[in-house]
């Protein structure tokens, strides 16, 4: 019944990733679409740090690559990643939008143009509202909209920016996320 | 955030438009990306509708160039990925010279002047900047004017130096600009003796005999067909053996010209014509 999975996270939100891909099936039957804030210059680490308790292959792609089924997908350093019609990775090196680039709300919002009611979104701990906004245009499209709990988030700017703004489906844990990622078949 | 928002229909619409009256075609640039240049012009211009838009590009070809030098995206900085920048100090600008006099170099990207400025200075540091011939393209006459002027912005100062000092520069950064009212300068000096080209969605207005193509972070804006075409321009333009260089997160594996070039660096991007 859905498509994708995106998750957006920001500071504190390294080891609930960690976790949530360590937990999923290497039959995992979605694409998971990761929009984290991260160094600019740090080009290389992150995904092979990402990718060591993994389930599922972590990528980095590069434009018009094809998103598949069973793959995380980070966006890069220093890019927004949009999504594409025709199910493809699209980038972009304009200027940062809330501070960041990636920018969280262009990919939620790219994402939710695209996939629509068949779109999961989370949003996770971090340190501004980046994210906020994308995380409504999910829901307004008819997407499933779920928050990590603010009061297990090392920092809950992000959560509580977007519950403000959202009359979000679900406040989850960590656990609570992971349970709901291993229903989907 | 941008909360203005419009829809495909209205896309399509402004794309008909700006081919009607002024030939160019941008039916082929990447839809997500285009769109959204488009809401941030409505937004930054203060305009309330789509047709306000359309109405005002029809009338005036002063506004219609102001539009094109706001919906090809900046680079945003100058000496973006510092080690592609290392290399082509350390090692292919200094072969590209040798045994060539003169050697073409062509900035292919629709910046405004970021590419052309880290290259030229980079040529400087190494003496090699009156070796070669500067071809630069461009797609506004507002952004000419402006890499002309070196007129650059100044809160992206910090970011340049930044990167600067990553590559390990000769200078310091701050040898290369000046600062009036608000406003820094780059040294337009560094370059007087560049071939500007006005250059359209087309692709079909670039120099022919290159030894090196940057062209870096363009085809990202594009659909694949336009990708395609660009990339086979560049082909088109490079003397066999001439170097290729495309953004850090672009490959050629997503083009139909993959096994025209050999890869010289994966991670930074950096392609060879084959020799037939």
């Amino acid at each position: 019944m859905y498509k994708a999975v995106i998750i957006g996270g920001s500071a504190g939100s390294f080891q609930v990733i960690t976790r949530i891909l360590h937990s999923l099936p290497p039959t995992f039957p979605l694409p998971v679409l990761l929009s984290l804030h991260r160094l600019k210059h740090v080009r290389s680490g992150f995904v092979e740090a990402l990718s060591i308790k993994s389930g599922i292959p972590v990528l980095e792609p590069a434009d018009k690559d094809q998103i598949k089924p069973g793959r995380a997908y980070l966006a890069p350093a220093n890019y927004h990643m949009f999504i594409e019609l025709g199910n493809k990775i699209a980038l972009s090196t304009e200027e940062p939008v809330n501070h960041s680039r990636p920018s969280i709300d262009l990919s939620f919002v790219t994402a939710a143009q695209v996939y629509r009611d068949k779109l999961v979104g989370i949003i996770l701990s971090g340190a501004n509202r980046d994210g906020a906004y994308g995380l409504k245009k999910v829901k307004d499209l008819g997407g499933l909209t779920i928050v990590q709990d603010p009061l297990e988030c090392q920092v809950k700017t992000m959560t509580e920016a977007s519950m403000k703004l959202t009359k979000v489906d679900h406040v989850y844990s960590t656990n609570e996320i992971i349970k709901f990622l291993q229903s989907i078949k | 955030m941008i909360r203005f928002e419009i829809g495909i229909v209205d896309t399509r619409n402004v794309l008909k438009a700006i081919l009607d009256a002024y030939g160019y075609d941008f039916k082929d640039y990447a839809l997500t990306s285009f769109k959204r240049r488009i809401e941030l012009f409505v937004a930054n211009e203060g305009l309330r509708n789509i047709d306000t838009l359309i109405g005002r590009l029809q009338q005036s070809k002063e506004y219609f160039e102001r539009f094109l030098q706001a919906i090809t995206p900046e680079t945003t900085e100058m000496f973006r990925d510092p080690s592609l920048w290392r290399n082509l100090r350390d090692h292919i600008l200094p072969e590209l010279t040798k045994g060539t006099t003169r050697p073409k170099i062509w900035v292919a990207g629709f910046d405004s002047g970021e590419e052309l400025y880290s290259l030229a200075i980079t040529l400087k540091e190494i003496n090699l900047l009156n070796e070669v011939q500067l071809y630069s393209s461009y797609i506004s006459d507002f952004t000419l004017e402006k890499i002309k002027g070196g007129v650059t912005d100044i809160k992206q100062l910090e970011v340049n130096e930044a990167n600067y000092s990553r590559l390990e520069g000769k200078g310091s950064f701050a040898d290369y600009y000046k600062t009036a009212n608000g406003v820094a300068y780059l040294d337009n000096q560094l370059i007087q003796g560049v071939n500007f080209v006005k250059q359209t969605p087309a692709f079909d207005q670039g120099p022919g005999g290159v030894k090196m193509v940057l062209f870096r972070n363009q085809s990202i804006y594009f659909n694949q067909l336009l990708t395609d075409r660009s990339i086979n321009a560049m082909y088109n333009a490079l003397v066999p053996g001439g170097y290729l260089i495309l953004g850090i997160k672009e490959s050629l594996e997503n083009t139909n010209s993959n096994n025209k070039f050999t890869v010289v660096n994966e991670s930074d991007q950096i392609y060879k014509k084959k020799t037939l």
